[in-house]
């Protein structure tokens, strides 16, 4: 095992390059590609990785949620995943949209999952083999799961209105100018149509990059121990929710949280600022501090 | 299409008229070409606009020169390795539909031309980062048409 990795709350949930490319035709796992740029995958992907998109498979596009347990069982069957499939997501943007469809996996139960660590831009920096060719993909049977866990790892507004007058754990892992209120999206970023800018009463100022180093691989146990446990002082009880503005970065500050450092009780509220900044009459603080 | 530049309007047509997958094979194709728009060695031009933005796209190079006889603009483009597909895509598509044409030109192409290209798939909230490349193009057209206007009234 990568010695990083065997610090980590739990060590089996990232993988390296060299190990995937030591596993790339184990039957056993079924190795996802999700990203941002959403013709990445057609230009090249690592043999045998199937892609899943986080809003054309996973999101439901008529109302604002995701998919219902029938069409996660239909994603999976259809892309070779049973219950038992050790799932491999990796992807661009140091791995927002893998922990993003990651999470998206969790909400429908499914237990077997892990990260490429540094995603697709590190596999292609290493030189490790690419390929454009589809993989011809034998149908699973993944039966409907009986219900979606949003109570466990997804907050709703409701949720995250609560835990901001509770004062509990609230991380805002946007952009500063995001934070603070100067902007209301990621510089040269399209405009997702929110109307106010600002963060959420209480929520402390984590930007997800922080965790990760420049090559999308994450950080050590102990620099994210650091930064989370240390500097911003949550503890192993605590309730603790993530926000970005529609949900993937926070995914990736979730994973860390979760996965890396062991925290029991994270949840992702996926509504983000596209949500609150839009809400009638949601709190907002404006500026550095928390409000 | 009589508001595209012509060599525009031909791929804008070629485009509108295909099922999307289509739409997606030719965009990829286009993508593979981005890499030959970037300036050759020993160009000259009168405007480089090279810019880096945070924690998006990657570093993007426009370099514009206008052809003082008959004003005709030519554009180079040079991408970093990490800017979406789509953009790769367009930087090849504007680089040969805009060839030529005159910076008053450009500055009035319509942006209802990229959801024709990239059709309504992959027209998503987040890949909306299309129409970068054409602002970039139009703001350096701006630029040169400015500098131009500020060097007659001297």
């Amino acid at each position: 095992m990568n010695s990083k990795f065997s610090g980590y709350a739990n060590p089996d949930v990232l993988v390296d390059g060299a190990w995937l490319q030591a596993h790339i035709d184990d039957p056993s796992l079924r190795i996802v590609e999700s990203n941002e740029d959403v013709l990445l995958y057609d230009t090249g992907h690592i043999p045998g990785a199937v892609h899943i998109d986080w809003r054309g498979d996973l999101q439901d596009n008529t109302e604002r949620d995701y998919i219902s347990p029938e069409r996660f069982a239909e994603v999976c069957a259809r892309n070779g995943i049973s219950p038992e499939t050790t799932v491999v997501f990796y992807g661009d943007k140091s791995n927002w949209w893998a922990a993003y469809a990651l999470w998206a996996f969790r909400l429908y139960g499914h237990e077997k999952v892990k990260l490429l660590d540094g995603g697709s831009a590190k596999w292609k920096a290493e030189g490790r083999p690419i390929t454009r060719e589809k993989p011809v993909v034998k149908r699973a049977v993944y039966p409907v799961p009986a219900r979606r866990h949003d109570d466990e790892i997804r907050a709703f507004f409701e949720d995250t209105l609560a835990q901001a007058k509770a004062r509990r754990p609230l991380i805002d892992v946007r952009s500063p100018g995001e934070y603070r209120g100067e902007i209301t999206h990621m510089p040269e970023y399209p405009q997702e149509g929110v109307l106010r800018g600002g963060h959420i009463p209480g929520a402390r100022s984590v930007p997800w990059k922080i965790a990760a180093n420049d090559d999308g691989t994450f950080k050590t146990f102990d620099e994210l121990k650091t930064i989370y446990t240390e500097n911003l002082g949550l503890k192993p009880d605590d309730d603790i929710v993530a926000y970005c503005r529609i949900g993937e970065r926070s995914s990736h500050t979730w994973f860390v949280l979760t996965y890396l450092l062991g925290y029991k009780k994270v949840r992702n509220y996926d509504g983000s600022w596209t949500e609150w900044g839009n809400r009638v009459r949601a709190p907002i603080a404006k500026g550095d501090q928390p409000g | 299409m009589a508001d595209y530049p012509p060599a525009l309007g031909e791929i804008v047509d070629l485009f509108e008229h295909l099922p999307d997958d289509e739409k997606r094979e030719n965009l990829i194709a286009y993508a593979d070409q981005a890499p030959a728009c970037a300036p050759k060695s020993g160009d000259v031009f009168d405007l480089e606009d090279v810019r880096k933005d945070e924690e998006c796209t990657d570093t993007v190079g426009v370099f514009l020169k206008v052809d003082r006889t008959n004003r005709a603009a030519h554009f180079r483009i040079s991408l970093g390795p990490h800017v979406q597909t789509l953009t790769k895509a367009m930087t090849a598509i504007l680089c040969k539909g805009l060839e030529g044409a005159t910076p008053e030109a450009i500055l009035e192409v319509p942006q209802d031309f990229v959801p024709k290209i990239v059709g309504g798939q992959l027209v998503r909230l987040r890949s909306q980062t299309v129409y970068y490349i054409l602002t970039r193009i139009k703001s350096a057209a701006k630029v040169w048409l400015n500098r131009e206007r500020t060097a007659s009234a001297v």
